[in-house]
């Protein structure tokens, strides 16, 4: 008997010490997200049955996603020990980042890091493994919907109905936002007018060339005029000129307080654009801190080199 | 949420005028074949009657039928462009998605019937049939494209590409073509056309043709079917695309 109670006490000496690793625990109070909660509250039940006397001192307090994400507060984006994995495959590996209000975030990483199954994450493609994610205060796991509505996503491969004209296409998505008629068409032009595709946007998307096309998904993107943005590789594919123009369009965004998630290969434009960068690199964040941060950090002359010298490591330490 | 359906819906048919094969698959093909059946049957068959007569009810069918892979072809190409995930990124939902593409092809199906039965006419089929008896065939067939719509939404679920879904979609299009249509049926295929939709509605279309009331009971017994089909092919399509259809 003594030899049970024994064997039940290290048991839940085991189970909080397990709790206090994924959750927060104050005293005897466990608060953390609903759904790691949920999984653990059979334990924390049976627990409570078989040694009433300790385990009754447990309470369990639902954190729900207003209590993470505070409405006044200055991040727009918070990720919380974010998880995905594909079968044997961890894509994503416990992630927690938070991203300012405001802020030109870049995402940085090796082909196959994680950097698109993240945002896949943050924007409801993908639903997490694990982990949560809480965008413009909303939780992705629960409140999709109201997530749609305040983001604009800018897919990786261009993403056009090519027998549509490039105006139609931006008044489609526009009218799938719901969005006013005047308000849409005077956003277009302004749009159109900006990236130079004025007067392709009468001529179907078919004839466009590949930047063209690049120009008119990014388009799509802010049509909504989102609170934020995603975009990810929005500028592969593009010659140096529209590159170049596409970073201005990038920067007035963040003029008008948009925050924006920035994926990019192209190192030379995280470092010109983005207020702080994170790179991933096997689903892991492994460096997060602004451009100067970071290259004072490794002693490195630019990104790229910082870039370089993490991501390069690891691959010659087998990580 | 009208704004949204009205708005794919525009896309739809925009993509049925501008894209050649959608166009010739769903407007021309069924034209060009009422033509030659007519050209073909018209002067043959005994009686008061020519064969085209009793084929042409068929017809009617025949050109729904072909939805499956115009439905499938749509919803396959989109995923291959990402277009699918586009749209899962706004606040469209899958129900208002997926009526805009039934209301699209509804829309067509009236457009194909109505092109099929002039051409018909064009051709000598003369059906004993008054106003209402022509509006419950458009109905029948208003259904059987709704089953087509969900044997598309089935074929793209399973189909990983546009060529894919052409050639599965013939594992829903050919028997409904051969033991649904205008062919004889022996005792063995009249078996097999019991589980087909497009049976009920040529049975019913040609009773109609024939003179019968449209209220008469067994169109109604058929109406019934057929509607029950429908339902359940379009909830059954609905649920496995977005369980297994990976937007």
């Amino acid at each position: 008997m003594v030899m049970k109670d024994m064997d039940d006490k290290e048991k839940m000496q085991e189970l909080i010490d397990k709790l206090k690793e994924v959750i927060k625990t104050k005293d005897n109070e466990i608060v953390g997200h609903l759904d790691k909660i949920d999984a653990l509250e059979k334990e924390i039940m049976k627990l409570q049955k078989i040694i009433p006397g300790e385990a009754s001192k447990i309470k369990i307090k639902r954190e729900k996603p207003e209590d993470i994400f505070d409405p006044d507060s200055a991040s727009a984006i918070i990720i919380k020990d974010l998880v995905k994995k594909f079968d044997d495959i961890t894509a994503v590996n416990g992630i927690n980042l938070e991203i300012k209000k405001g802020e030109l975030f870049g995402l940085l990483g090796p082909n196959g890091a994680g950097k698109t199954t993240t945002i896949n994450m943050l924007v409801g493609l993908l639903n997490p493994t694990g982990g949560t994610a809480i965008v413009g205060g909303y939780d992705v796991k629960r409140d999709l919907s109201k997530i749609k509505e305040m983001i604009g996503v800018c897919p990786q491969k261009a993403a056009v109905y090519k027998f549509l004209k490039g105006r139609e296409n931006v008044e489609l998505f526009g009218n799938l936002f719901e969005m006013d008629k005047n308000v849409l068409k005077e956003r277009a032009d302004r749009f159109f007018e900006a990236s130079g595709l004025k007067e392709a946007s009468n001529r179907k998307a078919k004839g466009y060339s590949g930047g063209m096309i690049r120009q008119l998904n990014l388009i799509i993107a802010l049509i909504n005029d989102p609170e934020i943005v995603f975009l990810d590789e929005p500028t592969v594919g593009m010659d140096p000129r529209a590159r170049r123009k596409t970073w201005t369009f990038i920067g007035d965004l963040k003029q008008q307080d948009k925050t924006i998630v920035l994926t990019t290969h192209y190192i030379e434009e995280a470092e010109a654009l983005c207020d702080r960068v994170g790179i991933i690199d096997y689903g892991e964040l492994i460096a997060l801190g602004s451009p100067k941060e970071l290259m004072q950090k490794h002693d490195a002359k630019n990104l790229e080199e910082v870039f370089m010298k993490i991501t390069g490591r690891r691959i010659l330490e087998g990580v | 949420m009208m704004q949204r359906v009205l708005a794919l819906v525009k896309m739809e048919l925009l993509k049925l005028i501008r894209e050649p094969a959608n166009l010739f698959l769903n407007l021309l093909f069924p034209a060009i074949l009422t033509l030659v059946f007519g050209l073909a049957f018209g002067g043959l068959g005994g009686g008061d009657s020519s064969l085209f007569d009793t084929m042409a009810p068929g017809l009617f069918a025949y050109a729904c039928i072909f939805l499956i892979m115009t439905v499938s072809m749509s919803f396959t190409d989109d995923r291959e462009n990402g277009l699918l995930k586009r749209i899962n990124v706004t606040p469209t939902t899958s129900t208002q998605f997926i009526g805009s593409h039934i209301i699209t092809n509804l829309f067509i199906a009236v457009l194909q019937l109505i092109i099929v039965f002039l051409l018909s006419l064009l051709m000598g089929f003369r059906p004993n049939v008054d106003v209402l008896g022509v509006i419950m065939a458009f109905i029948f067939m208003l259904f059987l494209s709704l089953c087509s719509v969900g044997l598309g939404l089935i074929t793209a679920t399973i189909a990983k590409s546009a060529g894919a879904a052409t050639g599965i979609s013939f594992v829903f299009i050919l028997p409904q073509m051969f033991f649904g249509t205008f062919l004889p049926l022996t005792e063995t295929t009249r078996v097999i056309a019991a589980f087909l939709p497009s049976y009920y509605v040529t049975e019913a279309i040609t009773t109609i043709f024939n003179g019968v009331s449209p209220f008469a009971v067994e169109i109604l017994m058929q109406l019934g079917i057929i509607a029950l089909m429908s339902i359940v092919i379009v909830i059954l399509g609905v649920f496995l695309f977005k369980k297994y259809g990976k937007v």
